[in-house]
């Protein structure tokens, strides 16, 4: 059986919302049905991931009218999980536990609780303990501590990270549903306040208020919905329990091992795909992972931005939508509604031509996974 | 001690974890060594995740390699005042046994590959004693 994305909603994209992630939820879950023109009755699955920071499958599904649902499941975890949640929606519906899926992310991330920020004091639990004396708690370092590695090891510069963060603006400017769209040129970006060296502000994902979400269905449901298909053709992942400070090779992530388990399994390569929506919390982890998925050698990814060869007209388009760094960070969700409308050509000015199938990764450093989509049938 | 320093954020040892603390309460670096293959590991855990093996805190040097580093210019974590370094250090007796620490150097003097000797230090804003880095004599 094969399951594709029959839907797609999202709330705007702000800076302060005033209102709850249930009601953005909502309002999402409700884009997507009525783009796929399939009513509320129609669903009866959902499926969503937060940090403690969002409304769960049940009071959103209660707002929207339904009474219950036959399956529902909300994983607290970061954008690593985003293909996984996918692909289990899909194995759900084929295992005969629901017929439809709402996948959401729901979050202030703005005005509400920021993931690079902590509130004091604090003590800290886990294997964050050892981390905690030093202040070594939030992304934004951790990610950057792994890209100096990466300077080191392959005479990487600030000016092959900042290549990603101005091609993606630039993307951006085209998408008007992005949040960051002035102009961003290369010295813009070098001028940039640090935030931890090698980062600068530029280097980091830009964070929101927002939802967005997608519905998932059967081949049979899919048949009778507004737009074509997008079908999922498989996925990949790879999750590690090291700690950032235990990974043995700060200058590969967790796409090292998922990347020839998705390729593989679908018997696909890079250079078949026409698009790719790769997660960018930071430029760091669109580097590394553009590595591990084979779309150019270790220690390249500055060149490969600077010869065009991420844009139009180049080797494939990536993060068309301005991705989070520019769009704005729906925990990479917003990746996938990307996918659809390009998929579907439904991407106006800034539509990738032809484009048949997609790259979409989840996650960076020692966790994460991708799928594949393609507009035919799998 | 300034009240941005009381802030920093403190530990809360569990079980598997609070041999490694009381360690450095003594003023020792001790990390956690399998006792039947002899491999250290970090963070500590109940059993060896290589052979299960009963495990002990062992103590080490101190002596070790800048993996990489951070200079932290914005105070998102409350307690120290930026600029300053965290490393990722790797400890000389075994390769990819690591440890984030703070470094206290010029953030341009420091160097991945640089050699380091990790001091056992009070933690402000409580009870805690912590590994910090600095330069190898």
């Amino acid at each position: 059986m094969a399951t594709a994305l029959v839907g797609i909603g999202r709330t705007s994209f702000s800076r302060r919302s005033g209102r709850t992630t249930r009601a953005m939820a909502v309002e999402a879950c409700r884009a997507a049905l009525a783009d796929a023109g399939m009513a509320v009755a129609d669903v009866d699955g959902m499926v969503c991931f937060q940090v403690g920071d969002s409304a769960h499958p049940g009071d959103v599904s209660y707002a929207l009218g339904k009474d219950e649902l036959a399956w529902s499941y909300s994983v607290y975890a970061g954008g690593n999980v985003v293909s996984d949640l996918i692909a289990l929606a899909s194995a759900s519906i084929e295992a005969g536990l629901c017929r439809s899926v709402l996948v959401y992310r729901s979050l202030n991330g703005r005005s509400g609780h920021r993931l690079g920020s902590m509130e004091a004091p604090v003590q800290v639990p886990d294997d964050a303990q050892f981390d905690a004396p030093s202040g070594f708690l939030v992304p934004p370092q951790w990610f950057a501590m792994w890209a100096r590695r990466h300077m080191h090891t392959y005479g990487t510069t600030s000016q092959d990270l900042g290549a990603i963060a101005v091609q993606q603006r630039t993307h951006a400017m085209a998408n008007e549903h992005a949040i960051m769209k002035d102009p961003l040129t290369l010295d813009q970006y070098l001028q940039g306040r640090w935030i931890n060296e090698p980062f600068r502000v530029f280097d980091c994902t830009y964070e929101i208020d927002a939802a967005v979400a997608v519905l998932v269905t059967s081949e049979a449901v899919a048949q009778s919905t507004r737009h074509k298909p997008v079908w999922l053709v498989g996925s990949g992942s790879s999750q590690s329990g090291s700690t950032w400070t235990a990974w043995d090779d700060q200058t590969a992530m967790y796409s090292r091992t998922a990347a020839p388990r998705l390729w593989n399994s679908t018997g696909l390569r890079p250079a078949d795909m026409d698009v790719a929506l790769m997660y960018d919390c930071f430029t760091y982890t669109v580097m590394a992972t553009m590595e591990d998925y084979g779309f150019c050698g270790k220690g390249e990814v500055g060149d490969f931005y600077r010869e065009g060869r991420a844009t139009y007209g180049g080797d494939i388009v990536v993060n068309p939508h301005g991705g989070l760094l520019s769009e704005g960070y729906v925990h990479g969700l917003n990746h996938h509604y990307e996918a659809v409308l390009q998929l579907r050509g439904d991407a106006g000015v800034r539509q990738v031509p032809d484009a048949r199938t997609a790259l979409v990764t989840a996650g960076g450093g020692p966790y994460g996974g991708a799928v594949v989509y393609s507009a035919d049938r799998p | 001690m300034s009240d941005f320093a009381a802030l920093t954020p403190q530990p809360l040892p569990d079980p598997d974890t609070q041999d490694f603390w009381d360690s450095l309460g003594k003023g020792e670096l001790g990390i956690c060594r399998c006792q039947e293959c002899s491999l250290w590991m970090h963070p500590p855990l109940e059993r060896c995740r290589a052979c299960a093996g009963a495990v002990a805190i062992e103590s080490v040097s101190g002596a070790g390699t800048v993996v990489s580093f951070i200079v932290v210019r914005q105070p998102t974590v409350p307690g120290r005042l930026p600029p300053y370094v965290v490393a990722t250090v790797e400890l000389q007796e075994q390769r990819g046994l690591h440890l984030v620490a703070v470094l206290h150097a010029e953030p341009d003097a420091v160097h991945v590959g640089d050699r380091v000797q990790a001091e056992v230090v009070p933690l402000p804003g409580g009870d805690f004693r912590v590994p910090e880095f600095r330069p190898a004599p």
